[in-house]
């Protein structure tokens, strides 16, 4: 026993005399004095450089939040926009902290890359567009259909499995590139356009008459999206997933960015314990202040703020809450409680 | 209770509520509210039978979970949408205009009557505040309750159309739901008397 005990403590010694110290992300973060955060080279409504140089978006939030947590000050963020091919090797690499950059959680990017997916900010999936004129309330009755399809994504493939496992007989026509799949659609090469929901709705604003097409409510496939972190700092993956959570509860508690000033002289419990007036040591716990989920909503409000400004009802996007919705109120989002 | 009283309240009181109301807090609703400072438009005509056709608070079918059978309407306040329940996790959803705050309600009712360009006979109150109000104004495409009306259990409030339908999506009225006269025909047509109305806000801290 003793024996085991000090050939492990020796195994520990080697290793930490022959690995760099490694402090954490977190205390690198604080260190630099900014969060290093990827993103998307631009997607409507989730991640789009102004003019200006500023970022805004439903990812750029999300790093906003992080960073309001961390030094109380959502502008503490450097964007790194990376394409899909770059995005994990960036995060690998350790050029950033976190990517927030509409990535889907599957198996094989946290156990064949190495990465951890910290939850699901947004629900996306596979999803159809038609003209208002076709009276298909259902992706169901797109039987005896053409529909258009970018070559080379994932989406031809769930279509045609969609559509044997239901039995249905519809055409699909591949295109090079969205804009050329668009335009199929437009001119009326096809009956339905397919592609992830999040995207059906960027297209339809490229149309000329975009009231004439409809985004059936059917979603077809799993695409659950949300920020990763490496998978060699559990305390920093905890917070990014707490911090994820907090944003999901404080909807759900009804603290906003208006009123979470309010919300400190609040008598009920559970928004005692998310602003930190109560139960003042889960923040410290996770390496913050006990006011941190407070310092996210006010900087950058609650998951439904987040949502409706980016690409919700008060944006041009206009997506339906859908699946993202709060779990008691038509959709799934459930986070654990804050105590 | 007097049939067609519509709760409404005009556009001097929301001022003075604002006047009265907390300063500090809550600015940009402010600003969001003195932008729809509109006062009941009795007269006014609008678009016959128009029907939003852009936008969020366009008529959609959506994706919604939900334990309610179908014919449920859901409306939630803070959204500004009413859903009609289809079963199979889909709801229909409209946008609506909802009671501005303090007048902002939550509860389990029952569609009572259902009535076709209801006639408005503002309540004491309000002529008391608007003395220019009509004392009666008969159905039809001038008056502000629109073209339809669904009546909500043995309240003062209603689901009803707007002479205004701009003010779809915001929180202008005194705790009616109002749709836009297309839209509001739309919903007559789908729902029965008897159907169950669940009225949901956001929680408050």
């Amino acid at each position: 026993m003793s024996i085991g005990f000090r050939a492990f403590a020796l195994a520990g010694t080697f290793l930490a005399a022959t690995l760099p110290a490694f402090a954490g992300t977190l205390d690198e973060v604080r260190k630099r004095g900014s969060l290093a955060c990827g993103v998307s080279m631009g997607l409507l409504g989730f991640s789009e450089q102004k003019p200006d140089g500023s970022w805004a978006g439903f990812d750029v939030d999300f790093c906003r939040a992080l960073a309001a947590v961390i030094f109380n000050d959502p502008k503490k963020v450097t964007f790194q926009p990376l394409s899909a091919l770059e995005r994990f090797d960036a995060l690998k690499a350790g050029k950033i902290d976190i990517l927030a950059r509409n990535s889907t959680w599957t198996l094989d990017r946290e156990a064949g890359l190495g990465l951890l997916f910290a939850g699901v900010s947004f629900y996306d999936g596979q999803g159809f567009m038609i003209r208002r004129d076709n009276k298909a309330v259902s992706a169901l009755e797109l039987n005896r259909t053409r529909i258009c399809v970018q070559a080379g994504t994932t989406n031809a493939q769930g279509a045609s499995e969609f559509f044997a496992t239901n039995s249905i007989t519809a055409e699909i026509r591949t295109y090079p590139d969205g804009p050329a799949t668009l335009k199929g659609f437009e001119s009326g090469e096809c009956d339905a356009m397919t592609a992830d929901n999040s995207g059906l709705f960027a297209e339809r604003l490229r149309l000329a008459r975009s009231s004439e097409a409809v985004i059936l409510p059917d979603i077809i496939s799993k695409e659950p999206l949300g920020p990763v972190v490496r998978n060699d700092d559990v305390r920093w993956y905890t917070l990014v997933r707490w911090v994820n959570f907090a944003l999901i509860n404080a909807e759900e508690l009804g603290v906003t960015s208006t009123n979470v000033g309010e919300a400190q002289r609040s008598t009920k419990p559970d928004v005692r314990r998310f602003i930190g007036v109560e139960a003042g040591d889960l923040g410290p716990k996770l390496g913050v202040t006990a006011d941190w989920a407070a310092r996210a909503v006010a900087a950058v409000g609650n998951y439904g703020e987040i949502y409706e400004r980016n690409v919700g009802s008060k944006s041009r996007l206009a997506i339906p809450r859908g699946l993202n919705q709060l779990w008691n109120e038509g959709g799934i989002l459930y986070a654990p409680p804050i105590r | 209770m007097k049939r067609g009283q519509p709760p409404f309240l005009p556009l001097a009181t929301l001022v003075l509520a604002l006047a009265a109301g907390p300063a500090a807090a809550n600015n940009h609703r402010q600003a969001e509210r003195i932008s729809m400072e509109i006062g009941d438009e009795p007269g006014r005509v609008a678009t016959a039978e128009q029907v939003i056709e852009e936008g969020p608070f366009a008529r959609q079918l959506v994706f919604f979970r939900s334990a309610e059978p179908p014919g449920t309407i859901v409306v939630h306040t803070s959204e500004r949408f009413l859903y009609v329940v289809q079963g199979n996790n889909r709801a229909l959803r409209y946008g609506i205009g909802v009671g501005r705050e303090g007048f902002q309600w939550s509860g389990l009712v029952r569609v009572t009557r259902k009535a076709e360009w209801p006639d408005w006979t503002p309540p004491p109150e309000m002529i008391a505040r608007q003395p220019y109000l009509p004392r009666f104004m008969a159905g039809g495409p001038g008056n502000p309750m629109g073209a339809r009306a669904l009546y909500l259990g043995s309240t003062i409030y209603r689901i009803h159309g707007t002479n205004q339908p701009e003010t779809i999506g915001h929180a202008v009225s005194s705790g009616c739901f109002r749709l836009a006269n297309g839209d509001v025909i739309d919903l007559f047509e789908r729902i029965a008397v008897g159907a169950k109305v669940i009225i949901r806000h956001g929680a408050s801290i």
